[in-house]
């Protein structure tokens, strides 16, 4: 048993946290948060410092490092900006699955250009009648000779506006439910693959969300990504590891959370006296730090379990779940000690409040989380 | 009877405030140590200099040579040597300019003299010398005693020690041939040079704002332009935001900067390093935002606000806007 | 082109809480972050972006405990070669003279070309090592150094004078370059640097490898020592504006109307 992180990790950590404390200026994140923007120019610079796909191999432009890694760096990201910090992980969405199923050829043409920030990808699952059952898709792909043809439409996809390719999960054999599901790349300018905005998303607004749309869309069958009727398996490994990446960035937001809370407690006086000295607020930040604590804890083991080799459902849906739902309680509760203050703009709390509700929904929610978790158990 | 050596400062024909600030305090510690107090003057063709300093002390220690006719520390180094073995002054006093900081510490370690650098204040105790230093940007003073000598060197911060109006006191100026005899060949003057100028004329602006790095980013400075230009006035700033290219050179206020006397000074997230200080203490009304409040800034204002600038300056604008309508 | 740089570890403090400690001499430094000194950051920039156009190595020094280890792996992240560590009980009290004394005879069993240091460090403040360093080593210096241009064995500087003004001299080297900050854009320390830097070995030498006495080093080698720290006294009682953020600008505009500049 072992609960120090390496020197490694720390100086990764303390590298990310450098580089958000520099990059993502409370005046910079609100403006993209109003402007519903991918912040690029960020997001090229975290990338050609590493923090993009640090898990991918040397060879397609990672660094070669772990889940545990990217779960830091999420992490400290987060933690200096809720918005700006999701967003720089939100850029290559998807493209892990081309890590882990890809071809040599895929990977060499797809992964390098993602880690370097010069790609953004889109991962598509979500359509307008399947969210959280994804057990069959609308979206089908019929072979045609060396071909397939892609038809159907996508909903709530990120990065669906700007993204360079995506990933999208199609019916293959439309009778055989989950078992003839397969994923396919597909690149933006494909003929019949349209995107458009939707707009008027509550948080994490420095990513963009859209729908996509597929006429008759043909994509060579060096498209198909893994192997063909195995895309729904393909896709739950995936997702298990997004699930801790999720988890992660919510630990994050709970913490700069805490430290902003916990300033304010300090410098706030009513009644004669800092908030921090009523036992009711000292009682909500020792609440806070557990909170931030135990989801933390079940964070790093299921990205450790990753690291090992094993992808490991049961702890992923419960990191994801304890870290959303804790995170969304402490970041209530900082909103709570910052009063009327924490309801405006200015103290970014209210932006924190709306960013990290998201993680109770995408990428399984927390109700799904939760089903995951009984199956198991009821089946250990 | 011993003396207390004041190094003058000139440069392209201009003796430095400083000398005269040091010549004061000088002239005070002379009258407590019972000791005489020397100008010391290097250069090149400097003898209406010399006649200058004959008001401020009791001697004026020339020394002239063509290799002398810029600042060069190395040069400087071996004629004050030469003197100070000559003559043993309690205390040698420089400024601690970038004259001072390129010349003090490699002196002090030729003769063996102990040295103490940016003082606001010096005292002796007896034989000891005890100055007074500022640490961590200002937050803190120490008091500081030096290891036991016959000699001292001590550079002192610019602006910090009044020049009094004193009867002038007449002094004998003593040419002494230089000792250089040898070119000083590892180290040689070029040129002066100004940095390209850019931007408004700050020092005829009326009323100021001077961001510091409290302001964050680049980013976030329109709105305070923005402000500045409701009122008229110009954007000035403390060193880092020059630094980091956010603003050009000529919006720089400090010792390394312009020196500003505006109406109105208004620092927004600028700590109040005294080097920032030096440029803009003399502007006749100051009021500065900084979150923290014990910022040293404080102690020069004539208003403290306690905020976040960025909660200030768009309310402010707004306010403005409606007293001028 | 082998070049040394110069670092310390110091607490950065323009925003923090500062509370001087029970022994009156020093400040309290739990809780506050440390990090490279600013000027020295700049230093290191510049000796990097020197090694990466002219070839070398950078190697950089440091002296202090280990928790200053992070100063030198950051260094190693950002393009320096080689670290060492001067370290020993004996060094605490120190001032420029003696931690100056103390590198110079690291430094000069080392092969350099170009010693970088910062002008002054963002604590004490002393603005000395420097030139202390280079009069011991018997090489020229200059500092307040805000751009350098290397050529054939000279060294073309701008120093900065006051007032905006700079100077242009040039030095032979081997020479001492006390750097001032805003020479150049420090990089952020990247995920490829720090690998590499972890790989690295921080090489630690105590007083006994330095060759120094005791006597030498700490208060004793040192020319100055701490008698007492304390708030400086306030010479000018600012007048508070509290309030909203609003009230308090609605203040700043009557003194602004009251004073005829509106
Ligand atoms: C900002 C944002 C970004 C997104 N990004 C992507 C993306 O990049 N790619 C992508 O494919 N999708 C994305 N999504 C879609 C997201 O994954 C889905 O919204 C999510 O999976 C839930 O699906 P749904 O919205 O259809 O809700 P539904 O599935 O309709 O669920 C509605 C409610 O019913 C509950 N529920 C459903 N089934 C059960 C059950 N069996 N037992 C108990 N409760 C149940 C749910 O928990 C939920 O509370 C994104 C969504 C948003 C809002
Ligand atoms: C949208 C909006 C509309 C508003 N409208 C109005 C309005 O119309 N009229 C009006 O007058 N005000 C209005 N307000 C102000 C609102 O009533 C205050 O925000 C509220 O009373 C809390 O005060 P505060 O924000 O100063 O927080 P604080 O008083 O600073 O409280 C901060 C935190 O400390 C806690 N705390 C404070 N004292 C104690 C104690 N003794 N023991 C334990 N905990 C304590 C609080 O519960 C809170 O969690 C409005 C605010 C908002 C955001
Ligand atoms: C030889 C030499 C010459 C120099 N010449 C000059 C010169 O000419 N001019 C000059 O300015 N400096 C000069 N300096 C640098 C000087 O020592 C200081 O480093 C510099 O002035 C500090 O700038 P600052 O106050 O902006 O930054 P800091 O000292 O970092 O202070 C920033 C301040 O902003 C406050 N703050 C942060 N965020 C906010 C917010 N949101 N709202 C309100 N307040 C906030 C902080 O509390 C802090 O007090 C010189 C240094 C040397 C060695």
């Amino acid at each position: 048993m072992h609960f120090e992180l390496t020197e490694e990790q720390k100086y990764i950590k303390a590298a990310a946290r450098e580089f958000a404390e520099g990059e993502f200026q409370p005046e910079v994140a609100r403006e993209f948060d109003q402007k519903h923007e991918f912040p690029r120019a960020i997001y090229k610079k975290a990338a050609k410092l590493g923090f993009i796909g640090c898990y991918f191999d040397e060879k397609y432009s990672g660094q070669g490092l772990g889940l545990l890694e990217n779960v830091l760096m999420e992490e400290e990201f987060c933690r200096v900006d809720s918005t700006l910090g999701s967003a720089m992980f939100a850029g290559l969405f998807g493209s892990d699955l081309i890590l882990k199923y890809g071809t040599e050829a895929q990977k060499i043409e797809y992964l390098p250009k993602s880690a370097q920030g010069e790609w953004v990808s889109a991962g598509a699952f979500t359509e307008p009648a399947h969210g959280s059952d994804v057990t069959v898709m609308d979206t089908v792909a019929m072979r045609d000779g060396d071909e397939y043809v892609i038809n159907g439409a996508k909903t709530m996809i990120t990065n669906a506006p700007i993204a360079d390719y995506a990933v999208v999960l199609c019916q293959t054999d439309p009778e055989a439910r989950h078992k003839g599901q397969s994923l396919f790349i597909v690149k933006k300018g494909a003929s019949g693959f349209d995107s458009n905005e939707l707009t008027g998303k509550m948080g994490i607004r420095a990513s963009l969300l859209g729908e996509y749309s597929f006429s008759d869309v043909r994509v060579p069958k060096e498209a198909l990504l893994g192997e063909e009727n195995k895309g729904f398996y393909h896709f739950m490994e995936f997702i298990d590891v997004g699930r801790i990446n999720v988890a992660a960035q919510s630990v994050g937001m709970a913490q700069g959370a805490l430290e902003r809370a916990l300033k304010y407690a300090k410098q706030r006086e009513q009644f004669g006296r800092p908030l921090a000295d009523f036992q009711v607020i000292q009682h909500k930040l020792a609440d806070m730090a557990l909170d931030i604590e135990s989801a933390r804890l079940l964070t790093y083991k299921a990205a450790w379990h990753v690291d090992q080799g094993k992808i490991i459902p049961k702890w992923a849906c419960m990191a994801k779940t304890l870290a959303t739902t804790n995170a969304m309680r402490v970041i209530s509760e900082a909103m709570q000690i910052f009063g009327g203050y924490g309801y405006l703009a200015d103290y970014d709390i209210e932006r924190y409040y709306r960013d990290i509700r998201i993680s109770a929904i995408y990428e399984g929610t927390t109700e799904i989380q939760k089903n995951v978790v009984a199956r198991i158990l009821l089946r250990e | 009877m011993t003396e207390i050596f004041v190094l003058t400062e000139h440069r392209q024909g201009q003796i430095r405030d400083i000398t005269f600030e040091m010549l004061s305090k000088g002239r005070e510690l002379a009258g407590k140590t019972n000791t005489e107090l020397t100008a010391v003057l290097l250069g090149k063709e400097v003898k209406n200099h010399a006649k200058t300093l004959q008001d401020y002390a009791k001697r004026v220690l020339l020394v002239e040579d063509t290799q002398l006719e810029n600042f060069n520390s190395d040069a400087y180094q071996k004629v004050l040597s030469s003197l100070i073995k000559e003559h043993k002054p309690l205390l040698t006093l420089m400024g601690h300019t970038s004259f001072g900081v390129e010349l003090a510490p490699s002196l002090a370690v030729s003769l063996d003299t102990p040295l103490a650098t940016d003082c606001i204040d010096l005292e002796f105790e007896g034989e000891t010398l005890t100055v007074i230093r500022q640490m961590y940007g200002g937050k803190v003073n120490v008091k500081a005693v030096l290891r036991k000598a016959e000699s001292y060197i001590v550079t002192v911060r610019q602006a910090t020690f009044p020049v009094e109006k004193e009867a002038p006191m007449n002094g004998e100026i003593v040419e002494v041939p230089s000792p250089l005899s040898e070119e000083i060949a590892k180290k040689r003057f070029v040129k002066y040079v100004l940095p390209p100028p850019g931007g408004v004329d700050i020092t005829a602006a009326e009323v100021l704002i001077g961001i510091g790095r409290g302001i964050k980013d680049g980013s976030n400075i329109p709105p305070v332009e923005e402000l500045a230009k409701t009122l008229g006035g110009a954007l000035a700033c403390s060193r880092p935001i020059v630094d980091k290219g956010w603003l050009p050179n000529g919006c720089q206020v400090g010792s390394s900067g312009k020196t500003v006397k505006p109406k109105f000074y208004l620092a927004l997230g600028i700590s109040g390093a005294f080097q920032h200080v030096l440029g803009m203490k003399s502007s006749d009304v100051i009021i500065a935002v900084n979150k923290d409040p014990k910022a040293p800034i404080f102690g020069v204002a004539d208003y403290a606000v306690v905020e976040d600038l960025f909660k200030i300056v768009p309310p402010l604008k707004s306010k403005i806007e409606e007293l001028k309508r | 082109m082998d070049i040394i740089v110069c670092v310390k570890y110091v607490p950065e403090t323009a925003e923090a809480e500062i509370k001087i400690d029970s022994t009156g001499k020093a400040i309290e430094k739990t809780g506050l972050v440390f990090d490279i000194n600013e000027w020295d950051d700049y230093a290191l920039e510049e000796a990097v972006l020197l090694k990466e156009k002219l070839g070398g190595t950078v190697t950089a020094i440091t002296i202090g405990s280990e928790d200053s280890d992070a100063v030198l792996r950051k260094c190693l992240a950002r393009g320096a070669d080689d670290a060492i560590r001067l370290t020993d009980p004996q060094f605490e009290g120190s001032d420029g003279y003696a931690i100056a004394k103390i590198l110079s005879k690291v430094i000069k069993n080392l092969p350099f070309s170009l010693i970088l240091t910062g002008a002054q460090a963002s604590d004490d403040g002393y603005a000395t090592v420097g030139p202390i360093l280079a009069t011991l080593l018997g090489i020229p210096h200059a500092t307040m150094v805000k751009k350098i241009e290397l050529d054939d064995g000279v060294a073309k500087v701008n120093r900065e004078l006051e007032g905006g003004l700079e100077e242009i001299a040039e030095i032979t080297l081997p020479a001492v370059l006390a750097v001032q900050t805003g020479i150049n854009e420090p990089r952020y320390v990247s995920i490829m640097g720090t690998r590499k830097a972890m790989k690295k070995e921080i090489k630690i030498l105590g007083l006994a490898d330095v060759g120094l006495s005791e006597n030498e080093v700490g208060e004793t080698g040192s020319w100055i020592k701490t008698e007492k720290m304390y708030v400086p006294p306030v010479e000018k009682q600012a007048e508070f504006l509290n309030g909203s953020p609003e009230e308090i600008a609605a203040k700043i505009a009557e003194i602004l109307k009251t004073k005829g500049l509106i």
